[in-house]
């Protein structure tokens, strides 16, 4: 259907403020790519770019291979869902729906077809009567996306769709989104804070870091292979060490593994999942500060002689006690050095 | 003895004699004027009028001077109303929404008029009016009256306007509306009702405008507050003045129905610089 | 009210909408420029700039000379600074109870008691002018039910200083309490609260803890009650003694029925004087607190 082709793109708030830094991206025919980043990375601005409520200070924006970069927000195939929903509070649901295919001049029987279908297509057959103040959150974000729908957009743009709702409802709202996004077979582009939302909804997830990409990947691929020891410590939860590494070993404290990279300073990854503990005869590596148990399984709470902590996951909680001094083997890691992976033990590929 | 364990319920007497005090002070005079619009006869000393009825009304309404300065008065409203919303209500958005040089001087630049002491600034319009034969006509009056209004006919409508949710205007700009449509079908019914409320208080206000009216108009402009100066100092029938009184509040009626809720929200007060 | 963060919608269309934006407020700012600013000004100096007995122009301070100097003048301008005075006095006496009632009091007594307050605000002055002779006037209602109870009848405040006196605060009692009240809205239950905890007693709180955070809009009020009554003309005309008379009906007497514009901007132009500090101090709260927000 539709390929958003996004090339050297850059926006400069004022003198001081580089939003979005010559980025590169491309999304393909009926693919969902997420933005993930920490606050003020830029996910909005270059949404907001694609959509045309921002200008770009530089790059251009091709969707199925047109320039729409000149074009204003409301000549653009794209279609926006915003976080506060911005429904309009003077118009009932039907009428929120139907005033863009009005603004288009289509007749009224296939405004109203339409319009049914879309309610019928988000789960609010029967809502149009409504007033927008009389339905719940997740109720009007439906409203939003269908409003969007509606119009059958190239690109759908959803920036932190679900932010406003309860966890429950995010998770109910997220697979069916997905599911109409499949159904629809739409190429869009999805805004969000959490990593769960994105390993979840993504074909492939773009993490930003101050306006840039740190790396572009499918969320299964991002967990197991981060490029960057910021994405290593974003998705997911991650041991960052930093330490050197001499004749082959690298060291931390009490915490050493064998490393076969050149000597120097190195920051050393290891899930939780993948650091495994247990009983030290002696004074052991790290000493245990706190065991908390989930049922399903148990973070065990670790702390090196000189401070730093760590943490690994065990599948039972009784057999360890705070205070008791274990032994650490990782089982897989990687190692990144200039901000760059230079090292993947076998388990980890 | 009745026991019972609900708390006690503390008497509010601080508020009660706020209420006493204020209904005898603010409520009870007009009540009197109430009365006397609907009085045939009511001689000294008696409490209650000797005869109600509704003898003065026709009388009152019968004068040709109270036609006049009826329809004189709500024709100046009328224009000073539509010619303030005509200029103030594009510039509110402008002030509101748009990015030009000199924006914020010339937003407070309408706080002028405020720095003064009012008729003493009457009196100095009066001044120049005098050299451009002004005084006495109906346009002198509406260019008084109009300069009165324009504080708020910017003012509260800049809030409204600033009130409007931008992702609202984005999302329709999105489904494919012009930025004239989002004004018209967005911006405007959403701030419309702050926006009506300021055209009923302009309208309202300059109604019961009185000193301009009375320096600027006098002897040829005669509203119905400048009438009622006169039935005041000259007229001895009582009940003249009090039908006149009830006839010249229902503008006032009209504004404490629909535009309360603009005047105890606190951007009103804020306009007053509290 | 903020003017902080106005940018467009699109910022595409920027540049080209500037003069856009100028052009629209452009009807609105010249009218105040010609009707406000000008006079002021024009004021000022038609009133030093003047012919002196040969017809040459040249700076002269005549009729400021004359009008202190007038023992007619004098006793209106010392009437009218009694007058201001006492209103804004009786005003912050009688407002600010009630505005620390309405603050803390919830239910529909304190909603009634707040209707009330705002109340006058929908009473045209002219109505008022009309209900006060009614009531304390001669004969008046007071004196009807003074005379049903065999008491003496009062002495009418009608004609007398008095009357504007009262008449004044009256109209300016609701506007007065809505500024208070937004001041007091600054002061939260918290601050309050934490007072209490540390063993305040009411009147502690109230001197410790509130009356100095809206000393500031007990300013703002009183500078625009001042701004309003200096120059007030319908009460003093309608109620006051016919001499000495309040500045707005002086003025008014001058320009009119003197036909002595001269004076008459003199006289607008003293009352500017004395009003300046008022005036100023005003204009700057209102910029700071839509600043602000
Ligand atoms: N209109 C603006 N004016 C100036 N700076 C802006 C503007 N909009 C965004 N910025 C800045 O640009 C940067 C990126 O902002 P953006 O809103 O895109 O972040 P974000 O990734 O969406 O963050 P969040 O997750 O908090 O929504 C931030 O530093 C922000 O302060
Ligand atoms: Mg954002």
């Amino acid at each position: 259907m539709a390929v958003l082709d996004i090339k050297g793109i850059s926006k400069h708030f004022g003198a001081g403020v580089l939003a979005v830094d010559n980025l590169e991206l491309t999304v393909g025919d009926g693919e969902l790519v997420c933005l993930l980043g920490p606050s003020g990375s830029g996910k909005s601005t270059l949404l907001r770019m694609v959509g045309g409520f921002e200008t770009p200070s530089g790059g251009s924006i091709t969707i199925d291979g047109e320039e729409v970069i000149h074009l204003p927000p409301e000549r653009r195939p794209t279609g926006m869902v915003f976080q506060s929903h911005a429904l309009w509070t003077h118009m009932n649901v039907y009428k929120n729906i139907a005033f863009g295919l009005k603004l288009r001049r289509r007749p009224a029987d296939e405004i109203k077809r339409r319009v049914d279908a879309v309610m019928e297509l988000v789960g609010l057959a029967g809502y149009g009567e409504r007033q927008t103040h009389q339905l719940s959150g997740g109720q009007q974000q439906r409203v939003a996306l269908a409003r969007s729908l509606v119009l059958e957009p190239k690109i759908l743009l959803l920036d932190e769709p679900f932010a406003s709702l309860d966890q429950h409802l995010r998770e109910r709202l997220r697979e069916e989104v997905r599911d109409i996004q499949q159904r629809l077979g739409i190429t869009t582009l999805f805004v969000t804070h959490g990593q769960d939302e994105a390993l979840s909804m993504a074909d492939r997830i773009v993490v930003l870091r101050d306006g840039k990409v740190e790396q572009v990947a499918a969320p299964d691929v991002l967990y197991r292979e981060p490029a960057t020891p910021f994405v290593a410590g974003f998705i997911g939860t991650m041991n960052l060490i930093e330490g050197t590494v001499s004749n082959g070993t690298f060291s931390r404290a009490g915490f050493s593994s064998p490393l076969p990279v050149g000597d120097g300073p190195v920051t050393f990854a290891v899930r939780p999942e993948a650091l495994v503990i247990a009983p030290a005869a002696g004074a052991g590596a790290a000493k245990i500060h706190r065991v908390t148990d989930y049922g399903t399984h148990a973070i065990v709470d670790l702390e090196l002689p000189d401070g730093l902590r760590l943490k690994s996951m065990v599948p039972e909680a009784r057999h360890w006690t705070t205070g008791q001094a274990v032994d650490l083997a990782p089982r897989a890691f990687s190692a990144y050095r200039d901000n760059a992976l230079i090292y993947r033990s076998n388990a980890a590929r | 003895m009745a026991e019972t364990f609900a708390p006690p319920r503390r008497i509010d007497w601080v508020g009660i004699s706020f209420a006493v005090v204020l209904t005898l002070v603010i409520i009870f005079p007009l009540i009197v004027v109430g009365t006397w619009a609907f009085t045939n006869v009511w001689r000294y000393p008696a409490i209650i009028p000797q005869e109600f009825g509704l003898r003065f009304w026709s009388q009152t309404l019968a004068r040709p001077d109270v036609w006049s300065a009826i329809t004189t008065s709500i024709s100046l409203a009328c224009v000073v109303t539509l010619l303030s919303a005509i200029i103030c209500l594009p510039a509110a958005f402008a002030f509101a929404r748009l990015e030009f040089p000199g924006r914020s001087l010339l937003f407070f630049s309408f706080l002028a008029g405020q720095a003064f002491p009012k008729f003493g600034l009457l009196v100095a319009i009066a001044g120049i009016f005098l050299g451009l034969n002004l005084i006495g006509t109906f346009w002198g009056v509406v260019l008084i009256q109009l300069v009165g209004t324009l504080l708020f006919m910017i003012w509260i409508p800049v809030a409204a306007f600033q009130g409007v949710d931008r992702r609202m205007e984005e999302a329709a700009r999105d489904v494919g509306a012009s930025p004239l449509r989002v004004f018209w079908s967005i911006t405007l019914p959403q701030a419309g009702p702050t926006i009506a409320a300021a055209v009923l208080l302009t309208f309202v206000n300059t109604f019961y405008e009185t000193e301009g009216a009375w320096l600027i108009g006098a002897p040829g402009i005669r509203t119905m507050p400048v009438l009622m100066i006169s039935f005041i100092n000259n007229q001895p029938v009582i009940q003249y003045g009090a039908v006149l009184s009830v006839i010249l509040w229902i503008p006032s009626f009209f504004a404490l129905l629909f535009a309360r809720r603009v005047i105890s929200g606190g951007s009103f007060a804020r306009g007053f610089g509290a | 009210m903020t003017l902080a963060a106005a940018s467009d919608i699109v910022g595409a269309s920027n540049k080209r909408r500037r003069p856009v934006g100028l052009l629209l407020v452009a009807l609105p700012v010249l009218l105040v420029g010609w009707m406000v600013i000008y006079p002021i000004v024009a004021a000022v100096i038609t009133t030093i700039w003047r012919p002196d007995a040969n017809g040459r122009y040249g700076i002269s301070f005549g009729t400021y000379q004359f009008f202190f100097s007038d023992g007619y003048s004098l006793a209106n301008l010392s009437l009218t600074l009694w007058t201001t005075v006492l209103c804004a006095i009786f005003l912050v006496i009688i407002c600010l109870p009630i505005a620390l009632y309405l603050r803390f009091a919830k239910g529909r007594l304190a909603a009634y008691v707040q209707g009330l307050a705002i109340f006058p605000l929908f009473v045209p002055s002219i109505i008022l002018s009309y209900a006060f002779i009614r009531v304390l006037g001669p004969n008046g209602m007071v004196d009807i039910l003074l005379n049903a109870v065999h008491l003496p009848k009062i002495r009418s405040p009608y004609l007398t200083p008095w009357g504007p006196l009262i008449g004044l605060v009256w109209d300016n009692i609701p506007l007065t309490v809505l500024i208070l009240i937004a001041g007091l809205g600054s002061v939260s239950d918290a601050s309050i609260e934490a007072a209490r905890d540390v063993g305040a007693r009411s009147w502690q709180v109230l001197v410790h803890i509130i009356l100095p955070r809206i000393g500031n809009s007990i300013l703002v009020a009183v500078s625009f009650s001042v701004l309003g009554i200096f120059s007030a003309f319908t009460l003093p005309y309608v109620l006051g003694p016919a001499a000495p008379e309040m500045m707005g009906p002086f003025m008014q007497r001058t320009f009119r029925d003197l036909y002595d514009p001269p004076n008459a901007i003199t006289q607008a132009v003293i009352a500017f004087l004395f009003c300046i500090v008022f005036g100023l101090f005003y204009v700057r709260s209102v910029v700071k607190n839509q600043r602000g927000r």
